[in-house]
C-alpha cells in the first residue's frame, strides 16, 4: 500500500551527503514530497527529515541502502502517526481583506495564526501546525480569493519515544 | 608513521599510497595530474606505474589486480575525460564489491564550477557508483582522504572509492604526516554476530533433509574458504557457486555440485528447486541466479548470511537473515552442527550431471572432429593448465563457457565482470591480475567483440612485458546477443555480425607471440604452445558462428524451466 513515510536520518555534516541520500530516492524514481535538513541536537550532526509516498517494502529496502552511505549515522522510517510533526507556513494575503470586516480577526483567532507584516498592499500571516490544518487555511483563503502567495516548510519532527539517546549511544 | 616537512600535495599523495603498502598503480597522465606524475618520476623505486592505453584499461587493470590479490587496486587519471573514462570500471567495481581507489585530477579549486578546460563534475558523476568519494581542494586534506579511502575500500563489503584532487592541492606545500584510518563513527564495517541466530540456523540445518549451500563472492572477500569447506564437510551439505563465487571451492571437492544461474549446471539449479533449506553465504540472489523469484526454491527455507545488511532479503524473502562476516558466521555454525549422511540427496547431482553430459556437453564436440566448440577450448585449457591457472574472462558466451568448463584448485582464480557485465573488461583485468600474481599463470579468455573494445591494451602488455596468455574465441558474432536473437527474436541477427581483422597480425604488430587455430586437430597443440610460452602469447581460435551456451534458464523463467538445446 502506498502511503506517506517519513525518513529521519542523522548524518555527519559533510558536503555531498544530501546528494547521496536523494540519489537513492531518484534511483527508485520516488518523488520527495518534502525535505528538511538542519543541525540536530548534537553539534556537527545533521538531521534529515524526508517525506515521500511509497510502499513499506520499498521504504524498508531504501532505508537499508541509506544506512550504507558512509556518513550516515542512523536512519529510521516512520509513518505520520508515530511522530510529532509541525510545519510552518506563510500566507501573503491581498489588502482586500481589510474590506471584509472581521476576516483578519477570524484568521488569527480561529486558525491560530499571527500577522507578521502588514502594509497598504498586503498582509503576511504565519501559521504553525499539522500539514492538514495549514492546507485547510490555504483552501479557505483561496476560496475567498484573498491568497496571493503561499509557502510551506518541510516537516519539523520529534519522535514520541526517546530518540536522541539512541543516537548518542552510537557516537 | 611517515612524516615530512614542507612537501607538495602531489608527493604527499604518493607517500600516502606507499604508506598503505601499495606498490603498483595503473594510470594515464593528463593536464591536471602532471604534478603527480612529476613526483612519480622520482618514486618509481617504490611505486610501479603501469601506463595503460586508455583510462578504462587502467581501472579494469586495478580491478583485476584487486580481485587476484585481495589488495586494494589503485588507478590514476586526469580530470574531465580521464575521469569519465573511469566510470564504467567504477560502476563495475561497485556491483562486484571490488576494492579499488581511483584518483582523479581536477581543475584548480578557484575554477571549480566554471566549465574550465577539462572540468567534469567527477564527484557528482561517481556518487551513485562509488562506495565513497571525496574532493580534495587543499594539500593538507590529502593524507586523511587517502587513509579513509583505503579503510573504506577494503573493509565491510568492499567497493570503489574516488578521490578527486584539485590541481592547486597537488602543488601546495604542507607538513606531511600519515596515520592510517581505523575508525569512523558513522561507519560500522564489521557486524556483531548474533549468537541466537546461529543457534537457530544450526537447528534449521540439522533438521534439514536436503540442504544446499550457495557460495557467493563474499566467501572470497571474507577469506572464508577454509571455514566454508570445514563447515560443509562437518554438516555433509552440498555446495554450489554463483558466477562470482566460482573458485572459492575446488571443482573436485566431493560436496561441490557446480554453478548456479542462467547458464549454470543442471544439478545446482534443480537441487535449488528441490532443496528444503538454502544457506546462502555472501551472495545476493541476483536475477541471473534466481530466474523467476516467485518460483525460486519453492520448498526451501532460506538462511542468508551477508556482511551488507542492505542485501539481506533484498531480492528474495528469507526466513533467517544473519548480518555477519562469512568466515565468522561459518566458524560459529560449525560448532553445533551434526553430520548427516545425505547420500541420496547428493546422488541427485549425479543424475543431473549425467543428463547434462548427455544433452549438453557431449554434443558440443564436433563428431566429425573438424570445428572447435568453445567447450573444447576451455576444457582443453583446463586440462593443459592442470586447473592451476587464473582465468579472466570477458563478457558473453566466452564468459559462460569459461565459467562452465574451467577447473579450479585455488581461490581467487576466476575473475569476471559479474554484476555489470562489462564487455572489454577481460583483457585489461587480466593484465592487472598478472601483475598482481606474477608467479601464477594468468589466461584471458575473450570473445572477438569484447577483445576489440579494449584491445589497445596489447600496447601496455608489450611495453611492460606482461606475461599474459590470451585466447580470443572468434565466432565473428556478438555471440550472446546473437544467441538471444536466435532463440527469442526469430533469428533476426540485427547488428551482431562482425567483420574482423586478422587478430594474429595485430598481436604480431605488438610483438606478441601468436598463433591461430582453425581445426579441432590443432587445438591441443595450440593451447600447449600458449601454456609453454615464456612470455605473453596470443591464441586466436576460430569457433562456429552459431554455437549456443546451454543449459539456459531464459530471463525471467523459473529455474525449473531449463532448456538444454535449440
Amino acid at each position: 500500500m502506498v502511503k506517506e513515510y517519513i525518513v529521519i536520518a542523522f548524518t555527519e555534516n559533510q558536503i555531498g551527503v544530501l546528494n547521496r541520500i536523494t540519489a537513492l530516492y531518484l534511483r527508485r524514481k520516488i518523488n520527495i514530497e518534502s525535505l528538511k535538513v538542519s543541525e540536530s541536537s548534537i553539534r556537527g550532526i545533521s538531521m534529515f527529515v524526508i517525506s515521500a509516498f511509497t510502499t513499506e517494502e520499498v521504504i524498508d529496502k531504501l532505508v537499508q541502502q541509506l544506512r550504507n552511505i558512509i556518513e550516515v549515522i542512523q536512519v529510521e522510517y516512520y509513518s505520520n502517526d508515530e511522530l510529532i510533526t509541525q510545519e510552518i507556513a506563510l500566507y501573503k494575503i491581498t489588502s482586500k481583506i481589510f474590506r471584509e470586516s472581521g476576516t483578519v480577526d477570524m484568521i488569527i483567532r480561529e486558525w491560530g495564526a499571527r500577522i507578521i507584516e502588514m502594509n497598504p498592499s498586503f498582509v503576511v500571516v504565519e501559521k504553525t501546525g499539522a500539514r492538514e490544518e495549514i492546507e485547510n487555511l490555504r483552501t479557505e483563503l483561496e476560496e475567498r480569493h484573498l491568497l496571493t502567495e503561499f509557502t510551506r516548510s518541510g516537516s519539523v519532527v520529534l519522535h514520541r519515544e526517546p530518540f536522541a539517546d539512541k543516537l548518542a549511544d552510537k557516537l | 608513521m611517515p612524516n615530512k616537512q614542507k612537501i607538495k600535495g602531489a608527493e604527499a599523495l604518493l607517500l600516502s599510497l606507499i604508506a598503505e603498502g601499495t606498490d603498483t598503480i595503473f594510470g594515464y597522465p593528463g593536464g591536471q595530474v602532471i604534478p603527480i606524475y612529476d613526483h612519480l618520476y622520482s618514486h618509481t623505486d617504490q611505486l610501479h606505474h603501469i601506463l595503460t592505453r586508455h583510462e578504462q584499461g587502467a581501472v579494469h587493470a586495478a580491478q583485476g589486480y584487486a580481485r587476484a590479490t585481495g589488495k586494494v587496486g589503485v588507478c590514476l587519471a586526469t580530470s574531465g575525460p580521464g575521469a569519465t573514462n573511469l566510470v564504467t570500471g567504477i560502476a563495475d567495481a561497485m556491483l562486484d564489491s571490488t576494492p579499488i581507489i581511483c584518483i582523479t585530477g581536477q581543475v584548480p579549486s578557484s575554477l571549480l564550477g566554471t566549465d574550465a578546460f577539462q572540468e567534469a563534475d567527477t564527484i557528482s558523476m561517481t556518487m551513485p557508483i562509488s562506495k565513497w568519494n571525496f574532493q580534495v581542494t587543499k594539500a593538507s586534506e590529502i593524507p586523511g582522504a587517502i587513509a579513509k579511502a583505503y579503510y573504506i575500500a577494503q573493509t565491510g563489503r568492499p567497493g570503489p572509492v574516488v578521490i578527486d584532487i584539485a590541481k592547486n592541492a597537488q602543488v601546495e606545500e604542507f607538513d606531511f604526516s600519515y596515520k592510517p584510518c581505523i575508525y569512523l563513527r558513522s561507519y560500522t564495517p564489521k557486524p556483531i554476530l548474533d549468537e541466537t541466530q546461529i543457534v537457530q540456523a544450526v537447528q534449521m540445518i540439522n533438521a534439514s533433509q536436503k540442504p544446499l549451500l550457495l557460495i557467493g563472492q563474499g566467501v572470497k572477500l571474507s577469506g572464508a574458504e577454509t571455514q566454508l569447506i570445514e563447515f560443509a564437510e562437518a554438516a555433509g551439505v552440498p555446495m554450489a557457486a554463483t558466477l562470482m563465487g566460482i573458485s572459492a571451492v575446488p571443482n573436485e571437492h566431493p560436496l561441490f555440485i557446480g554453478n548456479l544461474g542462467m547458464h549454470g549446471n543442471i544439478a545446482a539449479n534443480q537441487m535449488t528447486q528441490q532443496s528444503d533449506l538454502i544457506l546462502a553465504v555472501g551472495m545476493r540472489f541476483s536475477d541471473r541466479v534466481t530466474g523467476d523469484v516467485k518460483n525460486y526454491a519453492p520448498q526451501a527455507k532460506i538462511i542468508q548470511i551477508d556482511i551488507d545488511r542492505a542485501e539481506l532479503g533484498k531480492n528474495i524473502a528469507v526466513d533467517l537473515a544473519i548480518h555477519a562476516d562469512a568466515a565468522e558466521a561459518l566458524k560459529a555454525l560449525k560448532k553445533g552442527i551434526q553430520y548427516h549422511d545425505r547420500a541420496a540427496w547428493l546422488h541427485t547431482a549425479d543424475a543431473c550431471n549425467q543428463q547434462e553430459l548427455r544433452d549438453v556437453i557431449q554434443p558440443s564436440t564436433d563428431p566429425n572432429g573438424t570445428y572447435i566448440s568453445m567447450y573444447d577450448v576451455v576444457s582443453t585449457l583446463a586440462e593443459v593448465e592442470k586447473s592451476d591457472a587464473v582465468i579472466v574472462t570477458d563478457v558473453g558466451q566466452n564468459q559462460m563457457f569459461s565459467a562452465r568448463y574451467s577447473r579450479f584448485k585455488h581461490t581467487r582464480s576466476f575473475i569476471t565482470s559479474g554484476g555489470l557485465g562489462t564487455m572489454g573488461f577481460g583483457l585489461p583485468a587480466a593484465m592487472g591480475a598478472k601483475l598482481g600474481v606474477p608467479d601464477k599463470e594468468v589466461v584471458a579468455i575473450l570473445g572477438d567483440g569484447g577483445f576489440q573494445m579494449t584491445m589497445q591494451e596489447l600496447g601496455t602488455i608489450m611495453q611492460n612485458q606482461i606475461g599474459l596468455k590470451m585466447i580470443v574465441v572468434n565466432n565473428t558474432y556478438l555471440g550472446m546477443v546473437r544467441q538471444w536473437q536466435q532463440l527469442f527474436f526469430h533469428k533476426r541477427y540485427s547488428f551482431t555480425e562482425l567483420e574482423n581483422p586478422d587478430f594474429t597480425t595485430i598481436a604480431g604488430a605488438y610483438g606478441i607471440a601468436n598463433r591461430r587455430v582453425e581445426r579441432l586437430a590443432d587445438l591441443r597443440s595450440g593451447i600447449e604452445e600458449l601454456a609453454a610460452a615464456p612470455g605473453a602469447f596470443f591464441l586466436e581460435v576460430d569457433v562456429p558462428p552459431e554455437e549456443n551456451v546451454f543449459p539456459m534458464v531464459p530471463a525471467g523463467a523459473s529455474l525449473s524451466n531449463t532448456i538444454c538445446k535449440e
